[in-house]
């Protein structure tokens, strides 16, 4: 079936339709979920309510953009209002403290331990641009749909979580990120 | 193109995001500019951090799940659908627990076109049992119980027409609505809506007035809120009042007390509680479990 089939019959609440845009879908929204909330539980949860406010409200869908973009969406709302109803997530349960010390070592796998702890510290909406460009592979397009915010607001909403990313990374590592300071910039022409 | 200009668009261009004439100037400010040169690996380092391994596959209850509450929904237009929403924690309670409520119901008997239910009980012990610790969790543990369906305000009203009761966007308190339900109570409508103020919880229920109320445990007491009737049963700093007029009981679960809009937000919900309850804030036909007022 192609994208407008499966749209087409969605809206006639046609159950094959339905299937068909999850089976295509659900990787997608479900990792996206995962990464998130850092709880399958959780992710499963809002998953499903997802797709039933998708298919609730696939009539409303107008083809502006592409229908696993417009499901992202949903998902990160859904996400976001579990997050700020429940406050912070705790760490997972495999959080290795040790991942510090291993880190100064150069060690790729602890620093990305500790990036998944920094990641799950940060406020939840710079949490999601960072994990839908890094993780998800999504551009600044599909990014400013998802979050509803102007496309030209992207670029800049981006270097502020990766600032704020490196300065609680930062901590983990005891090392002073310098590159906020200004000293070394010079103008050149 | 300088380096605070440059710092700032590192990230699109690495990005792929930044437009090629733009680009042209930025590679020329690097290969003069070790220091900007030394910032883009730190961002290149950056994102390759963020890169995940793989996680594991799609559950396969998921799509069951997600088919079971589109089985469910009741189409309100023709041309509409809705879903109910349960719960992984509570799918295999609520489908024995609604089957119980099925089963208390009695056939319903028309009388000068009031409707009433003969014998019928609405189990809030499910709810009280989770409080104080989880008061949202408790709530959405007796909305799957009785079926309860995401939908609009107005959708819920018409969905329960044989109810009194308002569903406000703001309640008194500066409580903000969050959703609104349709719920089941055997062959009777009825409805739910959580309101949430600095993540301080609010929930409201209303259903027909019943026979019996079960409350497990926990003891119900009468209480007067301001104008209002009715009775409550006390969880820790939780409180589950229920005030009730000719057709509709209220239910009100929340940390508000007398002194803190509690009146307020009973007399927002229930517009005419006041003007119709009983002496002693129950239906004539009310008893409930464990009373201890």
């Amino acid at each position: 079936m192609t994208e407008s089939e499966i749209i087409r019959g969605c809206k006639r609440g046609d159950r094959a339709s339905q299937r068909e845009l999850y089976v295509q879908t659900s990787e997608r929204i479900f990792r996206l979920l995962v990464k998130m909330t850092r709880n399958q539980d959780t992710a499963i949860d809002l998953a499903q309510e997802t797709y039933l406010r998708a298919f609730d409200r696939i009539s409303q869908f107008n083809g502006d953009s592409s229908i696993a973009t417009w499901l992202y969406r949903i998902a990160v709302n859904e996400a976001l209002q579990f997050q700020r109803r429940k406050g912070m997530l705790p760490l997972p349960p495999d959080h290795d403290s040790s991942a510090a010390s291993a880190a100064s070592e150069g060690d790729r796998t602890a620093m990305r331990m500790d990036v998944n702890s920094a990641l799950q510290e940060m406020e939840a909406t710079d949490r999601a641009i960072l994990i839908l460009r890094y993780q998800e592979g999504l551009d600044y397009r599909q990014i400013a749909e998802i979050l509803d915010c102007p496309a030209g607001t992207v670029a800049s909403r981006l270097n502020r979580a990766r600032d704020r990313l490196r300065h609680a990374l930062s901590g983990s590592y005891g090392t002073e990120e310098e590159m906020t300071r200004t000293e070394h910039l010079r103008d050149v022409g | 193109m300088n380096c605070r200009s440059t710092r700032e668009s590192l990230g699109a261009y690495l990005d792929g995001e930044l437009p090629v004439e733009a680009c042209a100037a930025l590679e020329a400010h690097l290969a003069g500019c070790s220091t900007c040169a030394v910032e883009l690996d730190s961002l290149r380092a950056l994102a390759r951090s963020l890169e995940q391994p793989p996680t594991k596959g799609v559950p396969a209850e998921l799509w069951d799940r997600i088919e079971r509450g589109l089985q469910s929904s009741t189409p309100i237009a023709a041309s509409s659908r809705r879903g109910a929403v349960f719960s992984r924690r509570f799918a295999l309670a609520a489908s024995v627990l609604i089957a119980v409520g099925l089963g208390g119901w009695a056939i319903w008997s028309f009388n000068g076109g009031a409707s009433v239910a003969n014998a019928a009980t609405v189990d809030f012990s499910v709810l009280l049992d989770a409080l104080p610790h989880d008061a949202v969790g408790a709530f959405e543990k007796f909305l799957s119980k009785y079926q309860a369906r995401l939908v609009s305000p107005a959708e819920a009203r018409n969905a329960a027409k044989q109810l009194d009761f308002e569903i406000p966007d703001v309640l008194p308190g500066g409580f903000r609505l969050e959703k609104a339900y349709t719920m089941r109570f055997g062959d009777e409508a009825g409805a739910a809506a959580s309101y949430s103020r600095y993540g301080e919880f609010l929930g409201a229920i209303f259903h027909r007035p019943v026979h019996r109320e079960e409350f497990g445990s926990h003891k119900d007491y009468d209480c007067v809120i301001g104008k209002h009737r009715g009775h409550a049963v006390a969880v820790g700093d939780w409180k589950l009042v229920h005030v009730t007029d000719a057709t509709t009981c209220h239910c009100v679960l929340s940390k508000l007390n007398e002194q803190s809009k509690l009146s307020a937000v009973l007399s927002a919900v229930a517009p005419r509680s006041s003007e119709s309850s009983p002496p002693n804030g129950h239906s004539d036909l009310h008893e409930s479990s464990n009373h201890g007022g």
